[in-house]
């Protein structure tokens, strides 16, 4: 007989009928109004038809219908209108008790902003640089190709990122470009697979003017393996990359286009110079793309493989000849992705590509017996290779778990704030409980206030994190690079902050909302309000204060932990000078600049920069100082014989003639460099101390000679020893190196990083620089323009960071502390007034009562270090990774955190006790 | 300001017979479509004048029946040509009278099986 889905009739219904309620509701209310009229004047017609007077008559109907408000109130209660109204009721209720003490409400939302604002912040930089994924269609289809390496396997040569792993073994991601071409023929497991190689920078001239530009190079199927149409013109496609210099095209990023093209449409077959070589623009690329590499990527051009020898003949070894990449069977350089084909497992894939890989490898090498091939695995390319996530992912969860410290800290405020308004409304409560109202309603009006607080605190940390989007990306990056990431605004981060803030109100709302509404009725009408309750609830404020103390220890320890460790970092000897010293980069177009020729070049720009008014000294290096990256090479010491595999090896750089003058590095045997040393006379190199004690212990070097080079090797005559100096990193001390001049590399520098010492301000200084590198070379920019300093502030930049993050959170956690101790000393101090009265009318003098009140404090702020110390010490060992020149359980900054602490606890209950001693007995034996 | 305590004691006592009221005014309006004060009428005159259903219970129940969608309101002219909002049975409403007949059939079946009993039977 009943439908079978009768009861979700119902619920549409009653779906309904609730929402036409609410948005009828005035209509609703005249209806219930004359429905009720209706039926008293029906009733009193009937009854005067019975017999009744008209006025008794009236009178009687109204009697037997009851109150129309009660009735009328149980109409509401049927069509689910209740809730509704006591929802609005509560809300009108919490915003006028808000409005009433403002002070209370500007401290909680204060800090709750704060808190939620800090940790939104985080969040948006943690989403985008480990979260964010390649805007490529399906990106969890792709599989990045990852190569687990031997020490000794047939991998000699590689050009990439490259990682150690536990046991020896190292882990890259790139192959060389024929073993890739036989992977992708004999590909049957995949959908298919591309390559691609994030190129480092080419010098791109547009309408005349030359700018260097991060390039990526890419495969003929690279667009349709990922799935990226192109928002004008078309993309690389197959017909590009047949053979060499069968492609003269690039696509551009959305970012070039604006800002070199207008986005005039018709930038598709314009024509600009990559390297000095005529290429037509095709395509421009949708915005948010980013390349396969990462995210947080910033290619502006891409060019097929085929234009490598052309475009790009990259020297990267003085061994090296400079042959076409493409056709090099053992330079590992490209990147391989692939798309993974339905029905295929990424296992199967897997192991079916590694077999693929053994064979291209020994079809395309000669393997010798015992060298091992690598093992291919295929990882999630969903991201590229975000090789920020190794870089950041650590220090991003401590912060994350920082500023979840500090919201906790907020969250205590807030709490505490509640329980002390509960206390000082327990009569209002009480009152209401007698009257009748259930403690659960009572209960859901404190929550309703606790969570408007935790929502207003949660748009103020919003609009907080807002406000600072702008610098997020900048923390993250170099300040002459452009930002890591885009600064939208999206909807997790959203989500994030009003789940925050609700799961806020809920949880920090309801414990003192329970403790409000556990009040004995009879007890706190009576006037004095001294009963049991009293004394448990100081105790609760009192505990959540030491839990405040405990969690303001562990920032504070954080901040001074990570402080001194970037005060350390600036002050550890460098081993060369770093300061009045200008540096910018040059890269050199093989095209134009074809071996030698780079050299002269270089040799040129040495000599007229030197004729620059305020310049001192001028040199240049292959590696700039302190920049993160080094080079290195063989080292095999004559007398000892070359192996197969395994061999010693240094760090080298290529240097000018003066550059140990111009970095301050002394000689402290032999000579340096100088004209003598060209590229016609012998091969010479001066080593550092650390060289010498590590390969010549017990000898004299200078005179001897060593091996080096990969497949071309040449000897090398070492004619001096500098002092040690530190090479790419601040925190590496100084390892074994050796350094040459430029100008005897034999198929001569195509990047270089000229170094210029000068006291002339940098702003002024720079015109007579650029016109004095125009007048030798006019289509050369200068690249990456930066003081000696700032590189090596860059290199800090991460330490920096956190340094300057973890002190604002230190000093947020003291403020807050210093808040909280505050409050729960006033309210203990006004809530034994009488007792301080009786005291002192027995005698008591104000200093013993001022002793009493700050021993209080202090035995608070004690037990909360002791809590603390155990977890500010479990915090120092996770972060002892970052730290530098300190122990994690340095006592320095353990100490000097207990006494701040204590200090900063002292003077925040400083007026409450004064407030103590200064109370007149007679008034407080009154004050009931 | 919500019902006190001493309203939910009443509504407590009056649970037992929401049931039956729901079932009652379901029967009344099935009868042709009536107002609030038409029920009231309805059902002490189809009971015999033996029911006289508490005037306070009255419209909750309609506005309840009406919120669950059992019946449907409405406005028209009642007899004395006043404005006045009729409720009539819908669909649903129908298979739940059905269902509560059934319901109360059984219900007193088991409870006269029960009244019944003898000592002698157990």
């Amino acid at each position: 007989m009943s439908s079978p889905f009768g009861w979700v009739w119902s619920g549409v219904a009653r779906l309904r009928s609730r929402v036409r309620s609410m948005i009828q509701r005035g209509r609703l209310e005249a209806e219930m109004e004359a429905e009720l009229a209706h039926h008293l004047e029906a009733r009193t017609a009937d009854l005067i038809r019975t017999g009744c007077e008209p006025g008794d008559a009236a009178r009687r109907a109204r009697i037997e219908l009851g109150s129309p408000l009660m009735r009328k109130e149980n109409m509401r209660a049927s069509v689910g209108l209740r809730w509704i109204d006591e929802l609005a009721a509560d809300l009108r209720y919490a915003v006028r008790m808000l409005r009433k003490s403002p002070g209370f409400t500007a401290i909680a939302v204060g800090s709750l902003a704060l808190g939620i604002g800090a940790n939104t912040a985080i969040f948006t930089v943690a989403q985008h640089m480990l979260l964010d994924r390649l805007d490529v269609s399906h990106p969890e289809q792709l599989r990045m190709f990852y190569l687990n390496e031997p020490r000794d396997g047939v991998v000699e040569d590689m050009w990439g990122w490259w990682d150690d792993l536990p046991g020896g073994e190292h882990v890259s991601t790139s192959l060389t470009y024929p073993v890739y071409e036989q992977l992708r023929s004999q590909n049957k497991s995949l959908a298919d697979v591309m390559a691609f190689k994030p190129y480092g920078r080419m010098t791109v001239t547009i309408r005349g003017q030359a700018e260097a530009m991060e390039a990526e190079m890419v495969s003929g199927n690279y667009y349709s393996v990922l799935g990226v149409r192109p928002q004008l013109g078309r993309g690389i496609q197959e017909s590009d990359d047949e053979e060499e210099g069968s492609g003269p095209v690039v696509t551009i990023s959305d970012r070039l286009w604006t800002q070199h093209f207008g986005r005039s449409p018709d930038v598709i077959g314009k024509v600009i110079s990559v390297n000095a070589t005529p290429m037509t623009v095709v395509g421009v690329n949708p915005p948010g793309f980013t390349g396969a590499y990462s995210a947080q990527g910033t290619p502006d051009i891409f060019l097929p493989f085929s234009m490598q020898p052309i475009a790009a003949p990259q020297e990267l070894d003085a061994s090296w000849s400079s042959s076409s990449l493409l056709t090099n069977k053992n330079l590992w350089w490209v990147l391989v992705m692939g798309r993974i084909k339905p029905g295929v497992s990424s296992a199967t894939a897997e192991a079916s590509q590694n077999v693929a890989l053994n064979a291209a490898v020994r079809s395309t090498m000669t393997v010798k017996n015992d060298s091992q091939i690598p093992r291919l695995l295929l990882r999630d390319g969903s991201r590229g290779q975000n090789p920020d996530a190794d870089d950041f992912g650590k220090p991003i969860y401590v912060l994350m778990v920082l500023a979840g410290l500090v919201l906790l800290l907020a969250c205590a405020n807030l709490a505490n704030l509640l329980l002390a308004r509960a206390g000082a409304r327990q009569r209002e409560t009480s009152t209401r409980l007698a009257l009748g109202a259930g403690r659960g309603r009572i209960l859901r009006q404190m929550m309703t206030e606790s969570l408007l607080l935790s929502l207003l605190g949660g748009a103020g940390g919003l609009l907080l994190a807002f406000v600072v989007r702008d610098a997020l990306p900048r923390l993250v990056s170099n300040l002459w690079a452009p930002p890591a990431f885009s600064t939208n605004f999206s909807w997790p981060i959203f989500a994030f902050a009003v789940a925050v803030s609700i799961a806020t109100g809920i949880i920090f709302g309801l414990g003192p909302a329970l403790q409000a509404t556990r009040v004995q009725v009879n007890s706190s009408l009576k006037d004095s309000g001294q009963t049991v309750t009293h004394r448990r609830r100081g105790l609760a404020g009192k505990t959540i204060v030491t839990l405040q103390v405990a969690l303001s220890m562990v920032l504070v320890v954080g901040a001074g932990l990570f402080v001194r460790t970037l005060m350390q970092l600036g002050h550890v000897p460098l081993g060369f000078r770093s300061h009045n010293l200008l540096l910018f980069s040059v890269e050199l177009p093989e095209k134009l600049y074809p071996k030698l020729a780079s050299t002269t070049l270089l040799q040129r720009l040495e000599e007229r920069l030197k004729a620059v008014p305020g310049v001192q000294m001028v040199t240049l290096t292959r590696d700039p100082l302190i920049s993160g990256s080094a080079s290195n090479s063989t080292f095999i010491p004559e007398g000892q014989s070359r192996k197969a595999e395994g061999n010693p090896s240094a760090l080298v750089n290529r240097v000018g003639a003066h550059f140990f003058e111009t970095f301050g590095i002394p000689i402290v045997a032999g000579r340096g460099f100088g004209a003598s040393d060209s590229q016609t006379s012998r091969k010479v190199a001066v080593v550092n101390e650390s060289l010498a004690k590590t390969f010549y212990p017990k000898v004299n070097p200078i005179g001897r000679t060593f091996e080096t080079g990969g497949h071309h090797p040449y000897t090398i005559q070492i004619v001096g020893v500098c002092g040690d100096a530190k090479y790419y990193r601040v925190r590496k001390s100084a390892e074994p190196t050796y350094y040459t001049p430029y100008a005897q590399q034999d198929d001569g520098m195509h990047g270089a990083t000229f170094a210029i010492a000068t006291k002339m301000e940098g702003q002024a200084f720079l015109p007579s620089l650029r016109d004095a590198i125009r007048e030798v070379d006019p289509n050369l920019p200068m690249l990456d323009v930066r003081t000696q300093d700032e590189q090596i502030a860059a290199n800090l930049r991460q330490e920096r960071i956190f340094a300057i993050l973890t002190s604002g959170f230190g000093v947020l956690a003291l403020v807050l502390a210093c808040v909280g101790i505050y409050g729960v000393m006033a309210y203990s101090v006004s809530q034994r007034t009488n007792e301080i009265g009786i005291r002192m009318a027995l005698g008591a003098r104000p200093e013993r009562v001022l002793r009493m009140v700050l021993g209080e404090a202090t035995w608070m702020v004690l037990m909360g270090e002791c809590a603390g110390i155990g977890a500010a010490l479990g915090l120092a060992r996770t972060i002892a990774s970052m730290l530098y020149g300190l122990k994690p359980w340095d006592p320095a900054t353990f100490g000097l955190s207990s006494v701040l602490l204590l200090l900063a606890a002292l003077g925040a209950s400083g007026y409450p006790a004064w407030r103590a001693a200064a109370v007149q007995p007679i008034e407080a034996l009154r004050h009931e | 300001m919500g019902p006190g305590k001493h309203d939910q004691a009443q509504d407590k006592s009056k649970e037992l017979l929401q049931g039956t009221l729901d079932m009652l005014i379901l029967k009344a309006v099935s009868l042709g479509p009536l107002h609030g004060y038409g029920v009231l009428l309805r059902i002490q005159q189809i009971s015999g004048e033996e029911l006289v259903v508490q005037q306070g219970s009255l419209y909750p129940a309609l506005y309840r029946l009406e919120h669950q969608g059992a019946i449907a309101s409405e406005w028209g002219e009642s007899e004395n040509n006043r404005r006045a909002k009729y409720y009539r049975l819908t669909k649903l409403g129908r298979e739940r009278l059905g269902e509560e007949t059934e319901k109360w059939k059984r219900m007193s079946g088991i409870i006269n099986g029960i009244l019944k009993t003898t000592p002698e039977a157990l």
